[in-house]
């Protein structure tokens, strides 16, 4: 029967791979990651979990020309060079699924800490279930701002909030307002309609009465995984603002910027949350036409001109996945480093030690790849030391433009119509 | 709000609208020859949305010049799902066709991202890239070739259907397979063919969205719910059903983009199915 | 004999959490088919014995879930009251869908139950009043039966779910075999005979529905207890519907064991793949997945209680 059975020779497969792949040797340090491998999001998925594999690459090995931490040494120092162990888990942007994951990696896998989950809406159900069992939970890039307001003692994330990102639109257009006679007075946010859209257009609103001297005049909320903008277009045409914010996913930032072209849309600046319109894909798509969308970026390869160490990981990163590193990476590549310097001073493998450690992580910037003032945590377990920049793509390449002393690039304001 | 924007937006959503009538009518023809909703349809659009970009990636060919070899190429895929798949659940129940074309679709997504990965892929500058400008108006020229695609696939297949010897023995299959097997009509070969047309009608559809759209495994999902709508709305199985609807909903989506709530753009389209169902039970213009 | 094997199966599902007390992923899983299995039934009655095919149950799941979260949040209401509010709301929604719809045949049935069920979720993402695309957190409760809660340890949910499917189960199987579901196969199998007969199809069609969405709501709100946290992605989306109405396909439609079985099959298979096989990015899960549901539905088009049933009757034909 079961020969001519393929449904029950698959279950049987699958029950004896599973069980055979449980043994574990205990001078390791086993770290859970949960992170959406299938699916719709998938390839940034694949792209965030990649960073973290090659934060535990340059911990567990020697890579002594590169300046960070563990790099030099093989293991982590304090647990007598003990290797960590990553055991990545996938779940399909699923909350439910990454809470019944996170169990299955505290329980089954023995995994001391976790790390995730892309998703916020996952990080909120699997963090809960870290919470519930005592075990160090860190986020590099699930963004929800009610994420740290949960009272929580054993999350911690070292990515500022969508709430705080939102806050540098308005400081970065209130300084070009001051550098500049051509003044900037209204606003269209246009985003997609899933958690992370909705809550940037909220944080956006609710930053107007404090910057009143702006005036929101549109909040478009599209619908994610839309064929056509069209009317999306025709309404910001008709509404006419000066600047656009944009929260948006790679397939529609690509859809809106040749729905823009197409209809000669085109305020004094787009400006976006998020990689999508600073992107490969979309400087692929788009050629020339890319240009000069900036993007409220975490990271950028114009970094190293301050830290040469950002070159050196970009490098690495290329090299193994054949792929250019951008935030989000960047982001869970740094969250990982900072979990690890945690487990190091703890000189344990207890989660409760691990979680003290965190709380009282107080990380350099020069230790990071980051444009950030360090890695500190508050009260909530957020990371009060984050910084975020504005990148455009210039020539077809993405230039760090603003913080202005810092910039790598001269900015590009207004954008030349047409474009 | 002035006329020369009333006008556009009506212009956009009749051009939209023909974008989605092209989709559907590979798919109301299959249903009207065999009584078979292809669920996979969505990943044909995909599949031949992935073989023209390849082209374009491989040999710089642009989709418009590819597009008589990908329509060949999707002929035969529609071929090869009927014989492997489609052919052995006709026995079956409606349940089990749904079923198969569902796990079809679910396999044709899981394998685009297994070959090509889960990246955005497009075709840069081609040739139907731009606009044609009248007046005020814009006119994007996918949607323009979307007019002159949906308009001659409708033509050539009522020609087809209604003029040749093919398109009689067709018909027949469709009406009374017993009947159209005892006058000598090979009805399984009838299938096949519905097949290969509808997957190539989706495959010219997948040509020229190309040029404007990125591919991506998921990319039919975006377009193929309201193409499932347009075939019940113009009623199932009727080729200019299908085109009729595919504009009506384009335009009420336009419109109910801009002036209701872009969020929920799809929603009049849904209450107006629902709406002309209710007073004409078999849409449109089905066969009652 | 076919009930000695009954209660001794029942038997080995109530001590298996005994065996699985340090292997949480197996205990839920457990839990999802037994969750699967009941949504399963439910779309089973409408779907596989009225034939009415709908893939919008994933509708009264969501509002189920919704109801009962968002009286416990604003209103302070205990989870057992939600469930039955849960149902009721559901079924409730299920006769006012049903009304307009069952006039609809074939296809265009489905379709409708289609861009129903997808209306109502584009709806849910843009009501702010119940969280929007945030969705809905529950507190964190005392546990216990009372609040419908279980922190440390889920072996309760597990019996939850165990006695929700075995109530629904016997609720199926006494339907199966009475007037009314006569009359409902009676009805899915030609309509004009039974209508002749003097049986107003509309009436027992409804009935089938508000039976079939009630369970399908009460589903709802047991995972929203489960899993404390719902948004209009997770309960609400047309992907979950489809797999409401995949089990019961799969396993057999139209059958007491339909549902139960298909739901014993996909969700390991699902489960496992995901495990073994996702972390490669590549989606082989899915492609397994697929290819395993084209497989069945060419060699078991009606499902696998075919399997069963075929085996059975080959054996009963064997002389000797």
């Amino acid at each position: 029967m079961y020969t001519r059975n393929p449904v029950g020779r698959f279950i049987v497969l699958f029950c004896l791979v599973f069980w055979l792949g449980l043994a574990h040797s205990a001078d390791e340090v086993r770290i859970g990651a949960l992170y959406p491998l299938s699916g719709q999001v998938a390839k940034s998925g694949e792209d965030t979990v990649n960073a973290i594999r090659l934060a535990v690459e340059i911990i567990n090995n020697k890579y002594p020309d590169l300046g960070i931490p563990f790099a030099a040494t093989e293991g982590l120092p304090a647990l007598g060079n003990a290797k960590i162990v990553l055991i990545v888990a996938d779940h399909q942007g699923s909350p439910e699924t990454g809470a019944a994951e996170a169990e299955r990696l505290i329980v089954q896998q023995k995994a001391v800490a976790l790390i995730g989950a892309f998703h916020s809406s996952v990080a909120a159900t699997s963090s809960q279930v870290a919470e519930r069992m005592g075990v160090p939970y860190i986020s590099g890039e699930s963004e929800a701002t009610t994420l740290t307001e949960r009272g929580f003692k054993w999350f911690f994330r070292t990515t500022p909030s969508s709430r705080t990102q939102a806050r540098d639109f308005f400081t970065f257009l209130r300084e070009l307002n001051k550098r500049s006679k051509d003044q900037i007075k209204t606003i269209a946010v246009v985003h997609e309609n899933t958690l992370w859209g909705q809550e940037f257009a909220k944080s956006v609103e609710g930053y107007m009465p404090e910057f009143s001297d702006f005036k929101l005049i549109a909040d478009i909320s599209y619908q994610q995984g839309t064929a056509d903008v069209t009317s999306e277009v025709l309404r910001l045409i008709a509404a006419k603002p000066d600047v656009v914010f944009h929260a948006s996913y790679d397939a529609e930032a690509i859809l809106f910027a040749r729905t823009y072209k197409q209809y000669k849309f085109s305020p004094r600046g787009v400006m976006a949350i998020g990689a999508a319109f600073g992107s490969s894909a979309f400087r692929e798509a788009l050629g020339p036409d890319a240009n000069f969308y900036l993007v409220r970026e975490h990271w950028s390869r114009d970094l190293a001109s301050k830290n040469p160490v950002v070159a050196q990981v970009a490098k690495l990163y290329r090299d193994r996945y054949g792929k250019d590193m951008d935030g989000t990476p960047a982001r869970a590549f740094v969250a990982m480093m900072t979990l690890a310097d945690a487990i190091n001073r703890a000189g344990s493998t207890d989660p409760k030690k691990i979680r003290d450690a965190l709380a009282a992580t107080n990380l350099a910037p020069d230790k990071l790849i980051m444009p950030w003032t360090g890695i500190r945590f508050d009260q909530t377990g957020q990371n009060d030391l984050t910084r975020g920049i504005f990148v455009q793509t210039l020539d077809g390449a993405p230039r760090m433009v603003w913080p202005f002393d810092q910039a790598a690039a001269k900015l590009v304001w207004p954008r030349p119509a047409g474009r | 709000m002035s006329g020369d924007l009333l006008v556009q937006l009506f212009l956009s959503g009749i051009g939209m609208g023909f974008i989605f009538a092209l989709i559907a009518i590979g798919l109301t023809l299959i249903y009207g020859v065999m009584n078979v909703v292809n669920f996979a349809h969505g990943e044909f659009l995909m599949l031949s949305m992935y073989a023209s970009y390849l082209a374009f990636a491989t040999w710089g060919a642009d989709p418009v010049v590819t597009l008589p070899f990908v329509a060949v190429m999707m002929f035969v895929f529609g071929l090869l799902v009927y014989y492997l798949l489609v052919r052995r659940v006709m026995q079956g129940s409606m349940n089990s066709q749904i079923f198969a074309t569902f796990g079809l679709m679910v396999f044709m997504q899981a394998a685009a991202q297994f070959i090509m990965g889960a990246d955005y892929f497009a075709v840069r500058s081609g040739l139907l890239s731009g606009v044609l400008e009248v007046g005020p108006f814009t006119l994007p020229a996918p949607q323009l070739a979307a007019v002159v695609g949906a308009s001659t696939a409708t033509g050539a297949l009522y020609w087809l259907v209604f003029r040749t010897a093919t398109g009689r023995s067709l018909r027949a299959a469709s009406q009374d397979r017993q009947a159209a097997s005892t006058l000598g009509i090979n009805v399984d070969r009838m299938y096949a063919l519905a097949w290969g047309i509808g997957a190539a009608c989706v495959g010219i559809a997948g040509s020229l969205l190309s040029n404007f759209y990125p591919v991506f495994p998921r990319v039919g999902a975006m377009f193929v719910l309201i193409a499932y709508v347009a075939v019940a709305l113009g009623g199932f199985g009727s080729i200019h059903g299908a085109l009729v609807a595919g504009v009506i909903i384009g335009l009420l989506k336009v419109l109910a983009g801009f002036f209701i709530s872009s969020q929920l753009k799809f929603v009049p389209v849904y209450l107006l199915y629902l709406i002309v169902v209710l007073v004409r039970p078999r849409g449109l213009f089905g066969r009652l | 004999m076919k009930s000695l094997a009954l209660a001794g199966l029942l038997g080995v599902l109530l001590v298996v959490p005994l065996a699985l007390s340090d292997r949480p992923f197996e205990l839920r899983m457990m839990v999802v088919i037994f969750l699967y299995a009941m949504l399963g039934h439910g779309w089973n009655i409408l779907g596989g014995y009225a034939g009415q095919i709908s893939v919008g149950h994933g509708l009264f799941f969501g509002l189920g879930a919704y109801t009962s979260t968002v009286l416990s949040l604003k209103l302070g209401l205990n989870p057992w009251f939600g469930m039955a509010a849960g149902g009721a709301v559901a079924a409730a929604a299920g006769v006012l869908v049903g009304i307009p719809c069952f006039r609809l045949k074939g296809h265009y049935f489905v379709i409708a139950t289609l861009v129903v069920a997808e209306s109502a979720f584009q709806l849910f993402i843009a009501w702010d009043w119940v969280g929007g695309a945030m969705g809905l957190q529950l507190p964190v409760q005392e546990q216990g039966l009372l609040n419908l809660q279980f922190h440390r340890n889920k072996v309760p949910y597990y019996y939850i779910a165990l006695g929700l499917l075995a109530a629904v189960t016997a609720l199926v199987w006494w339907l199966e075999n009475s007037r009314f579901g006569y009359i409902l196969r009676a009805l899915r199998d030609d309509e004009e005979a039974a209508r002749s007969l003097g049986f107003s199809p509309a009436s027992y069609k409804l009935l089938a529905m508000a039976l079939s969405a009630g369970i399908v709501g009460i589903g709802g709100v047991f995972f929203a207890q489960y899993v404390l946290f719902i948004d209009p992605f997770s309960v609400l989306a047309l992907s979950f519907s489809v797999v409401i109405a995949l089990i019961p396909i799969l396993g057999g439609a139209g059958t007491v064991a339909g549902p139960i079985l298909g739901a014993i099959v996909l969700v390991p298979i699902s489960e496992y793949s995901r495990v073994l096989f996702s972390g490669t990015g590549r989606n082989v899960d899915l492609l397994i997945y697929g290819f395993l549901i084209m497989l069945i539905s060419v060699y078991r088009p009606d499902g696998l209680a075919g399997l069963f049933r075929a085996r059975r009757e080959r054996r009963e034909y064997v002389p000797g």
